[in-house]
């Protein structure tokens, strides 16, 4: 068969399927992950009411900003670690 | 994306659509701290004007006689023609009314203003915001007294804020 393609070769259409499926499993655990902590963190558990009143809305505006912040940071740091220790490994390995 | 974590709830409330983004943009001008200390203030207008006509078929220093000018002699109020006498009393009654009205408004815009602001701040919803802007709004309406009345209003605001809030958060008996 040919394949012009040079390089990697292109995931098949169940790779893709199951990629997205993974990350769909993962921002639906993020989803609940920020639902539980900001409930948690912001709703006191005695319920007068039904709506949120204003000092509940502030309070998870901001754990839900904090959260994303939080992921946002941790990620780049890993992305920064890994690529250390990758490189790092590589340079030990070949020199 | 936008499917799982937010669901499109149909509208409902009242016969109105809750996604229609007109009602959205009135429902959060209401809840926003601006919005909320004008329903106040009206609120308190209104219901200062009428607990001022209450005040003031109470009063008891309503002038017998008519203030007299360069142009006419004192006379009293009672030897004037029936009409005349009305419109002296509802002048009367109008003035004290709306002066009840504006205070109590005052009252109302400040205090529902700040403890809007220190509630959206402090992102927490408890007896201490109503506590703070009592006394916020009771020094700021006695700063014309001097330091004593300043302290005076905010701790008499204070605890009647703290008194009513805490009647209101009282558990329901069912």
């Amino acid at each position: 068969m040919s394949f012009f393609g040079m390089g990697r070769p292109q995931p098949t259409s169940a790779e893709k399927i199951a990629a997205v499926e993974a990350e769909m499993k993962l921002l639906t655990e993020m989803a609940n992950r920020l639902t539980k902590a900001c409930q948690k963190k912001c709703i006191p558990s005695e319920y007068r009411e039904s709506d949120l009143n204003k000092g509940e809305s502030v309070c998870l505006d901001r754990c839900a900003a904090k959260f994303f912040d939080v992921h946002m940071k941790v990620s780049e740091q890993l992305q920064q670690e890994s690529q250390q220790r990758s490189g790092g490994g590589g340079f030990g390995i070949g020199g | 994306m936008n499917s799982f974590p937010g669901m499109g709830a149909s509208g409902g409330g009242g016969g109105y659509d809750q996604n229609d983004p007109n009602i959205k943009a009135i429902n959060a001008m209401m809840e926003s701290c601006f919005g909320k200390s004008v329903i106040s203030g009206v609120m308190g207008f209104g219901m200062g004007g009428l607990f001022g006509i209450f005040m003031a078929s109470m009063s008891y220093d309503t002038p017998f006689h008519t203030p007299g000018g360069p142009g006419s002699a004192v006379k009293p109020i009672a030897e004037l023609p029936m009409s005349q006498q009305l419109k002296v009393g509802f002048k009367d009654m109008g003035a004290r009314s709306y002066s009840t009205a504006k205070n109590f408004g005052k009252v109302g815009l400040l205090f529902s203003g700040i403890e809007c602001g220190i509630e959206g701040f402090r992102a927490k919803n408890d007896l201490a915001n109503g506590a703070a802007a009592g006394c916020l709004t009771g020094g700021l309406l006695a700063r014309s007294g001097g330091p004593t009345a300043v302290a005076g209003g905010c701790a008499a605001f204070a605890a009647f804020s703290v008194a009513i809030d805490a009647y209101m958060r009282q558990p329901s008996e069912d």
